[in-house]
């Protein structure tokens, strides 16, 4: 593994290969931060990859009463879809099925008005299951729905703003053994939590089922990453060094390209940081050769 | 530049269509234009020049003084600009504005911003009847912008309003808000008798509690509504009673006019 170093940790000079999604911000309010925390967690549950879960989603952030547009506790997620039609259909379905139906919630579009690139509907889509007894309300030249449901009303958006979005960027972190791997990317999702415009879609943001394209079974469009079990050493051709007993991987989903950049350089060296000693070998990333997806992140400019 | 001031100079002997005395209506023009422009009076029409002394060169902020009410539709059709008024706006002003500012400093007659469909209007004064209404036999009355009385509003106010924004400081008179359609109504003073008649949607917020509801409307207990707060909230900019206004978190909400559709709320600041 040829390359860069962060305390002793190798670092590969390649990048992660990432590819153009469609995107929305939704910010969930509740009466107090629990209520907003259960709607954002079970709206941003099973959805980790693309590939079978429709969309990707995660928290955000975590948003102060002075943050919100109603001044009381929230939460922002995102959520990443393939297309604009899949991405609709999964805001639609996470939000009635989770957010609606969370007591004392509302839910806003997040994304300003001036970066949005297209529009997704949410009240209207939502507002059906009012009934017909369904209210809308132009407020400050926005239009929003008033859901009348057991605990009071349902209040939402009636349209969030859509953006291009990236998905897949990524870094592996190769160490001795699975408990220093597990630490080494607890403190990477530690540090990247901070980003904002970001999310890692996976549990606890943290990937151990990598995958590469394909597999030996027709119905699979993607099978393990042989080439980075420990325990296929010896079977398949390995890309592991020498000493690496466990392999994790961090994929993260952004707005922007630079932040993503931003996320890698800070969870890159949360890992990292006094790595040879806490048995992290060394840093990767995953890609396909640079053909499939248009946005590669160089690992050594996520360094700098 | 400075705006374009007209100051009354002559008092016409009839009342004076003075809705093309707008931005966009006068921008680009020579003085000499200006003071030729006709304005259609009852019987006979009058130029600018021989009603107004004309100072001034920004046609994009045009300034009437001195008007008594014999000008009527100052503002009608505004598109865009800002028009400010001294004095007696007079009847049907701002009605149909699409966009821009009207703000009087004085009084308004009937009808002020009647079926106007965007834009800001400002009264620190009082108003007549049938603010933010539609004319006689029209479907619809104001479908969009905001309208704020800082003093009273006449009967009728919002009339069959369609969409949009009316505030008023003051009192508001008989059936305010009657066959509204839908919209917000925001009436900080007293409110006269049968607020809401025949109303199908919209809302109606109260701050004074002296209130008679009509016999169609249903007591809906009291509520803290989400909505309510984020309505209130945006209209904080309007001046401290609004700020006042929008601390408050109870409202007694009735449901009518069970005579129409029904789906219109009136909700009473109750602590």
């Amino acid at each position: 593994m040829s390359g860069l170093g962060i305390d002793g940790v190798a670092v590969e000079d390649t990048f992660a290969e990432a590819f153009g999604m469609r995107a929305t911000r939704l910010i969930i309010t509740a009466a107090n931060p629990g209520w907003a925390r259960h709607a954002a967690t079970a709206a941003t549950g099973f959805a980790t990859s693309v590939i079978a879960c429709g969309c990707e989603a995660g928290i955000e952030t975590i948003l102060s009463p002075r943050e919100t547009p109603d001044g009381r506790p929230g939460v922002s997620i995102l959520l990443f879809a393939m297309s604009s039609k899949d991405l609709q259909k999964q805001l639609e379905r996470r939000a009635g099925q989770c957010v609606l139906t969370c007591p004392t919630t509302a839910a806003y579009g997040g994304i300003a008005e001036d970066l949005a690139q297209d529009w997704l509907g949410l009240g209207r889509s939502l507002r059906y299951f009012g009934d017909g007894f369904q209210i809308s309300k132009l407020i400050g030249g926005k239009r929003f729905w008033r859901i009348p449901v057991m605990d009071g009303e349902f209040v939402c958006d009636e349209k969030v703003g859509l953006v291009k979005g990236i998905g897949g960027g990524n870094f592996l972190i190769l160490a001795k053994d699975q408990q220093a791997a597990l630490a080494a990317a607890e403190r990477a999702v530690a540090a990247m939590h901070k980003v904002q415009n970001i999310i890692l879609p996976f549990p606890g943001g943290v990937v151990r089922s990598g995958s590469k394209v394909g597999s030996k079974y027709k119905a699979l469009l993607a099978s393990t990453n042989d080439a980075y079990c420990p325990t296929l050493v010896g079977l398949t051709r390995s890309s592991l060094p020498a000493g690496v007993g466990a392999v994790l991987e961090i994929v993260i989903d952004g707005l922007d390209a630079e932040s993503i950049r931003l996320a890698m350089h800070e969870g890159i060296h949360a890992a990292c940081a006094r790595g040879s000693e806490r048995g992290v070998v060394a840093i990767t990333a995953g890609n396909y050769g640079g053909k499939l997806g248009p946005h590669h992140f160089h690992l050594k400019d996520a360094l700098a | 530049m400075k705006p374009l001031t007209l100051r009354l100079k002559t008092k016409p002997p009839c009342l004076v269509d003075a809705a093309g005395l707008r931005p966009r209506a006068l921008a680009g023009k020579a003085r000499e234009d200006i003071l030729r422009t006709a304005l259609q009076g009852w019987n006979e029409s009058f130029a600018v020049g021989d009603l107004f002394a004309v100072t001034g060169e920004d046609a994009g902020r045009i300034v009437l003084e001195g008007l008594d009410g014999s000008l009527i539709r100052v503002g009608a059709g505004l598109e865009d600009g800002e028009l400010t008024v001294s004095g007696d706006a007079g009847h049907y002003a701002g009605e149909g504005m699409r966009g821009g500012t009207l703000v009087v400093r004085g009084q308004a007659g009937d009808y002020l911003g009647a079926e106007m469909r965007g834009g800001m209007v400002t009264v620190s004064g009082d108003a007549g009847a049938f603010v933010g209404s539609g004319r006689a036999g029209a479907m619809r009355g104001m479908t969009g912008g905001c309208i704020v009385v800082r003093g009273s509003a006449g009967d009728r106010a919002g009339d069959r309003m369609r969409r949009g924004l009316l505030l008023v400081e003051g009192s508001t008179g008989s059936y305010c808000a009657a066959r509204m359609l839908a919209g917000t109504i925001v009436a900080l003073g007293h409110v006269g008798r049968e607020p809401g008649y025949l109303m199908r949607r919209g809302t109606i917020v109260l701050a004074d509690a002296r209130f008679e509801p009509l016999p169609t409307f249903n007591d809906n207990g009291r509520h803290d509504l989400l909505a309510i707060r984020l309505l209130l909230e945006s209209l904080a900019q309007h001046g401290p009673a609004f700020r006042r206004l929008a601390k408050q978190r109870q409202f007694q909400r009735w449901l009518g006019d069970l005579g129409a559709e029904g789906k219109g709320e009136i909700l009473v600041a109750s602590g």
